[in-house]
């Protein structure tokens, strides 16, 4: 393999990379605060998908306010299935939560799939033309959606790290019953998680859909994959999951060169197999053998 | 129309094996297993891809049993000392790189094209017409049989530990058991019986193809014995009943809504399992026929 195409994989793994932070993320802090891994993460992203699409042709072309329909509206979603689910769910086990994801990521697709059927669709962005610096290929779309997928971490991790609420977020991960008894409501917290994580699911899955095709399995086939940069990166820890799946994405592309895209998903099963075995708590996690 | 009784009795069954092999892993060790659906596949595809190199039959269901069973071991040994949940999205994972192996090594599955020409179970013992039944009745000799073991794994002192570990590992471990070898076992026990159904379902359908083995075949399987009541083998039975019938009965609500096309009659579907997934955790967590009240973790 010549080291143009590793070079062009290589920056087409940061992309990638980049834009799956965003669910990623969700998938952390959902995992650290809400304590299960939302199974139906991959599905909020492709609600995202699809919203964006579908709001393209109401609202008439407009990329960017289509975008932000579709993060409303995930939110939106993200937030009634805390209220009816997760709310009432926070007092019993984990695995309890888990089934109940599954069973929201199955609602959730098949309400996609009942109204746009099983095609696949495209969201209508202008074509633009990669520049070529000597054969590396960089397309002005992707360099969008970095800037996109970048501006959305900086302001959740200006909120995490320097406000009044994201303290109270890291309390709550730390220790929910500490957190309690220095009367931190835990209510406002879960409210602005949710928000959070629906929202950044569904830019994450507006930019896939912008990037690639928009189909039913977008997201659920990339569940996999985020659990597996997630915990490279050490479940719990916002900034190992930005590490975590960016790391891993560009692992994943440049892997692809030599076995074909087929084997993504078997890439991210082993990769997860071998972080499991060798460092459990990934990167910059910490370890949590009996949770 | 005997036949379609046969038919749906069989299906029943197959889906009462997986169950049962789930139920001793979730209900009576609390593991949470999301990859049934990848012990199932390689254990059709092994008894499958033996049988057609004239394995004898009852020899690649031995070895499609087998092969499972291995395959949940460096799951379990990975898995297992840790958390719970990893343990879940480890088997996830699982299932889809099963799935994904499957569909593109075509020189050994034909990929997409599937394989056909399985040879059927008892062909060549009984007349053709008599073979459904005949299977039928092998399926409830196997369904007894290992409903009958499961009960006894779990009256031995094996079963104990591995209620115990359920309730509370700490205790367990505090008696100086070591839960992630009792936990390994029982999730190579119900692979190895996951693999066993794959096989005996290959034998009966006589073409297999990957798209046989996606995920929604696990929820189908969860919903039936979160839904029958999680740590009882009797609502396991009533639970493969209920699922299979809401299965089958759902392909007549076309005949009542006229207007509704075949995707979204199978998105319908979807929806109606995903939300009783919810709705079951919910409102009834021990199930519509369990009694123990959950556990906490």
């Amino acid at each position: 393999m010549d080291l143009i195409s590793i070079a062009n994989a290589v920056i087409n793994g940061v992309v990638i990379g980049m834009l799956l932070a965003l669910p990623a993320l969700a998938i952390t802090l959902v995992f650290g605060i809400a304590r299960f891994p939302n199974a139906a993460t991959g599905d909020y992203m492709t609600l995202g998908a699809y919203t964006t699409m579908a709001s393209q042709l109401v609202l008439g072309g407009s990329i960017v306010a289509a975008v932000l329909a579709a993060m409303t509206a995930t939110a939106a979603i993200s937030l009634l299935m805390y209220f009816w689910v997760f709310r009432a769910l926070s007092e019993r086990s984990h695995v309890s939560r888990l089934i109940a994801s599954i069973g929201v990521a199955f609602a959730v697709r098949s309400t996609i799939t009942f109204f746009a059927g099983q095609d696949q669709y495209v969201i209508d962005v202008p074509l633009v033309r990669a520049w070529n610096f000597g054969g590396l290929r960089i397309l002005p779309t992707d360099l969008y959606i970095v800037g996109a997928a970048l501006t959305a971490l900086f302001v959740v991790f200006f909120i995490m790290y320097l406000t009044p609420t994201g303290r109270r977020m890291r309390a709550i991960a730390d220790s929910a019953e500490l957190a309690a008894a220095s009367g931190i409501r835990a209510r406002r917290v879960m409210i602005f998680l949710w928000t959070i994580a629906g929202a950044f699911c569904g830019l994450g899955g507006a930019l896939l859909g912008i990037k690639a095709v928009v189909l039913p399995e977008l997201g659920w086939e990339l569940l996999m994959p985020m659990f597996a940069g997630v915990i490279l990166g050490g479940i719990g820890s916002p900034v190992g999951a930005v590490l975590g799946i960016v790391t891993f994405s560009i692992a994943q592309e440049v892997a692809s060169l030599y076995v074909g895209p087929a084997y993504k998903i078997v890439l991210a099963f082993f990769i997860l197999l071998v972080v499991l075995l060798l460092r459990p708590q990934g990167m910059l996690g910490r370890p949590i053998a009996a949770r | 129309m005997e036949g379609y009784f046969i038919a749906i009795a069989i299906s029943v069954l197959v889906y009462l094996l997986m169950a049962s092999g789930l139920a001793l892993q979730y209900g009576f060790t609390g593991l949470v297993n999301f990859g049934h659906v990848g012990f199932f596949a390689i254990g059709s595809y092994a008894s499958a891809l033996l049988a057609l190199k004239g394995v004898p039959v009852p020899v690649s269901l031995a070895a499609a049993a087998l092969l499972a069973a291995l395959a949940a071991y460096p799951i379990g040994i990975i898995a297992l000392r840790l958390g719970g949940d990893y343990l879940a999205i480890v088997t996830l994972g699982f299932s889809e790189a099963v799935r994904m192996t499957l569909q593109t090594e075509e020189w050994l599955t034909r990929g997409m094209h599937g394989l056909p020409g399985i040879p059927r179970l008892f062909a060549g013992w009984v007349e053709p017409r008599y073979i459904d039944l005949c299977i039928l009745l092998l399926l409830v000799v196997v369904c007894v049989a290992v409903f009958f073991a499961i009960h006894q794994i779990i009256k031995s002192p094996f079963g104990r530990v591995i209620e115990a570990i359920r309730d509370n590992e700490v205790a367990v471990r505090a008696l100086g058991k070591n839960p992630a070898q009792f936990k390994t076992r029982s999730l190579m026990i119900g692979a190895g019986i996951a693999g066993l159904a794959g096989g005996l379902q290959a034998h009966y359908l006589t073409f297999i193809s990957p798209e046989q083995y996606v995920p929604l075949i696990t929820f189908y399987i969860w919903i039936a014995i979160v839904l029958g009541g999680v740590g009882s083998l009797r609502g396991v039975v009533m639970g493969t009943v209920l699922l299979v019938g809401f299965l089958e009965g759902s392909r007549f609500l076309r005949d009542i809504f006229t207007g509704i096309s075949e995707v979204q009659l199978a998105s319908v579907r979807i929806w109606i399992i995903g939300m009783a997934l919810i709705c079951v955790v919910l409102y009834r967590p021990q199930g519509l026929f369990g009694k123990s009240a959950e556990r906490k973790h």
